[in-house]
């Protein structure tokens, strides 16, 4: 495969990259509902189509979760689909959800990250991809906008994978990047075509076809629900390895590469290691640059991929470090530790005795400043020297 | 008896496939369900696609009971889902040109309660899809709960009759009206003590899903939860629609008519004394009941009359 054509360079806003994304991978049953801070998508998407620039169906369902039930229905029929939400929309499909990852069907979705309900906050967060941690979907967090039009491609490859078949969330920090313009390479849709090509060439997934007797979604009782679960497992499982190869091919097509699973930025010299992940982790990239001025060797991962876990190249990068911090977007109720700081420590006896210092910060739109990262670079090299340091910490209370 | 002495039910000239499901299937004795769901393909044809849900349908539909199941292609739903799911169904069917017939074959409770807002919303946009609701009144796959759909003083396991209270203290949701509010396609009743005129309402929603949304609402008494003799469904279906307690009709494009006209209709009271869920009734509350039925039946018979 040869290099793809220089795309449109133009500058638009991270919902209107979701838009294109899905539209350059010419989905054919498209189902949305609008919900702050995604709704620019639904009216592009029905710009779109009421243009002519989408063929696919578009559905105005009355809900999220008939968005995502539509969705569900097509794909499992053997439609390419899309659907994007946040927060409360996420919640409010959840049974859908579940039935979605059950059933294999390889949906694309795209979700704004928002806080979710109980307390009404209009605001960014990462607790609304937590609260679906364990429907069975794949889920990736990306940083910025380019991001979000790059992974929505390579979902469409991951999720049709024949040896994949599931649905994948594409997370991007809602407000953030949802109203963040930023100058975005928009590929020919030619190129996207080409990219995805491969997939046609895999054998055809089994569909819900009209006369033939085949029950889909349907009661797997004892050893059939049993083998039906395990097959999903392990299809997860496999989905680590095609994160980075679609990663690699995605490269070497279009000229971006993301790191698959996780991204490492210095931390090969590393002493101490942040991990974070969405539109925060370019803060984080430079205050690692005037910390390593000042002398700390310290590097940053970038947690893409958040299920399945990605724990051997966590693993193989942490392995042997003096001191880890966290730094959690989410609440992990009934944990003091933040939801992935709590993943990672189910990691502690692979990484070694290394301190893991758990932060909260950047809850309800409140920034996860300069100075915020200063202070856990701070405190995880202390760490790393053998000082008493605090296992959470909740820096917007501590301010 | 020598053949061709006894006329054969013109109801066969409607059927154009065999009959798609097992004997031996896990409904219960004398459930007009399993009738509805063996007699429906046989009408519609096995092109089918049917969406359906945990419920009565269930141990059939879904496989549980798999030494005895059907042979038509299924798609299992939770209950908030099912139009949902047919409209993506019939969209991408209709997108690549594939004939089928999408059909929600689901019970009252999730057509009047907890599946009701994507019905609502699957109408308004006019899918194509036929929405088949068969009416226990209530639910009865989890042992005989209230629904929406349950009439007023009905006795269910979350209604019972107390010192208190006796009974469901409201009346049922008229669902055909609020469906036909939708103006769909087309929209009936119907049920199987008139299998002619059920037949014929699945012909013409056939026809007319070409064009939108179909609603097809299906009263099926429940021997167990009802109380009713296993040998009686029929029977029960019948004084429904002779007490016009239960009234046959359709409404096509939005034209209501009475398909069937009871010339004198029997008290409500010969509908009820088949079943014991209204055995506690009293005189007053058999008055109570019989006004509900009267005013919903003066109500479609005004809007039929209307439309004449």
């Amino acid at each position: 495969m040869v290099s793809a054509q220089k795309g449109q360079v133009r500058v638009i806003t991270g919902n209107a990259v979701g838009a294109y994304g899905a539209m350059l991978c010419r989905p054919e049953v498209v189902a949305a509902y609008p919900i702050t801070p995604q709704s620019e998508i639904a009216e592009l998407l029905s710009q779109f189509k009421a243009d002519g620039v989408l063929d696919g169906e578009y559905v105005e369902v009355e809900g999220e979760n008939s968005a995502m039930n539509v969705v569900l229905a097509a794909s499992v029929a053997g439609a390419r689909t899309f659907t994007a939400t946040s927060s409360y929309g996420l919640v409010f499909m959840y049974d859908a959800l579940q039935e979605t990852s059950g059933f294999r069907a390889p949906v694309v979705m795209v979700n704004a990250n928002r806080e979710t309900p109980g307390i009404h906050a209009v605001s960014s967060g990462q607790q609304d991809l937590i609260s679906a941690r364990d429907t069975g979907w794949i889920q990736i967090i990306v940083e910025n906008d380019q991001e979000i039009l790059d992974q929505i491609i390579m979902a469409y490859r991951l999720a049709e994978d024949y040896d994949i078949q599931l649905p994948i969330m594409v997370n991007y920090d809602g407000f953030y990047l949802s109203y963040l313009a930023e100058a975005v390479e928009i590929p020919n849709i030619e190129d996207v075509d080409a990219f995805l090509a491969p997939l046609k060439q895999q054998p055809e997934r089994q569909k819900l076809v009209p006369g033939v007797a085949i029950g889909c979604g349907t009661h797997g009782m004892e050893m059939g629900y049993v083998e039906a679960r395990y097959k999903h497992c392990q299809a997860l499982e496999r989905v680590k390895g095609k994160v980075d190869e679609i990663d690699k091919a995605f490269g070497d097509y279009f000229g971006r590469y993301y790191g698959g699973q996780i991204e490492e930025y210095r931390t090969d010299d590393a002493d101490i290691v942040i991990l974070a992940s969405g539109s925060a982790t370019g803060t984080v990239r430079t205050v690692i640059d005037t910390k390593r001025e000042q002398g700390i060797k310290v590097g940053l991962i970038k947690l893409r991929l958040f299920r399945p876990f990605p724990a051997e190249r966590l693993i193989g990068v942490l392995k042997g470090k003096k001191a880890i911090g966290v730094i959690d977007r989410s609440l992990c109720f009934g944990w003091k530790y933040g939801p992935m700081c709590m993943e990672l420590r189910a990691l502690s006896p692979e990484i070694g005795p290394a301190p893991i210092l758990s932060y909260i910060d950047g809850l309800a739109n409140l920034d996860i400043t300069v100075p915020h990262i200063g202070r856990v670079i701070d405190e995880v090299s202390a760490a790393a020297q053998g000082k008493p340091y605090q296992e959470v910490t909740w820096i917007p209370m501590e301010e | 008896m020598v053949e061709g002495t006894k006329k054969r039910n013109r109801v066969f000239d409607y059927f154009c496939e065999e009959d798609q499901f097992a004997g031996g299937v896990a409904w219960c004795a004398g459930c007009p369900l399993e009738l509805t769901a063996r007699f429906v393909p046989q009408v519609l044809g096995k092109n089918m696609v049917i969406v359906g849900t945990p419920g009565c349908a269930a141990p059939v539909l879904h496989g549980q009971n798999v030494g005895a199941w059907h042979k038509l292609a299924y798609m299992a739903s939770v209950m908030t889902g099912v139009p949902s799911k047919a409209t993506g169904l019939s969209r991408y069917y209709n997108r690549i040109g594939q004939d089928a017939t999408v059909v929600c074959f689901t019970g009252d409770g999730c057509a009047t309660d907890v599946g009701f807002q994507p019905l609502s919303g699957a109408a308004e946009r006019r899918e194509k899809i036929i929405y088949l609701a068969y009416d226990n009144e209530g639910y009865m796959n989890t042992g005989n709960q209230r629904s929406s759909a349950t009439p007023l003083g009905a006795a269910t396991t979350t209604t019972p009759v107390g010192k208190i209270s006796r009974g469901k203290q409201t009346i049922s949701k008229n669902m055909p009206l609020i469906m036909l509010m939708h103006r769909p396609s087309y929209m009936a009743t119907a049920t199987l003590s008139h299998l002619e005129d059920f037949a014929k309402k699945l012909k013409k929603a056939q026809e007319k899903v070409k064009e939108g949304f179909v609603y097809l609402h299906v009263f099926s008494p429940c021997p167990v939860g009802w109380r009713i003799n296993s040998n009686m469904s029929i029977e029960v279906c019948r004084n429904a629609v002779r007490t016009n307690y239960f009234p046959l009709w359709e409404a096509e494009d939005g034209k209501p008519r009475l398909t069937l006209e009871v010339a004198n209709p029997k008290p409500v009271v010969e509908l009820t004394k088949l079943m014991r869920k209204f055995s506690h009734y009293k005189e007053e509350d058999m008055a109570n009941l019989q006004k509900a039925v009267d005013e919903r039946y003066a109500l479609i018979k005004s809007l039929c009359d209307a439309y004449k």
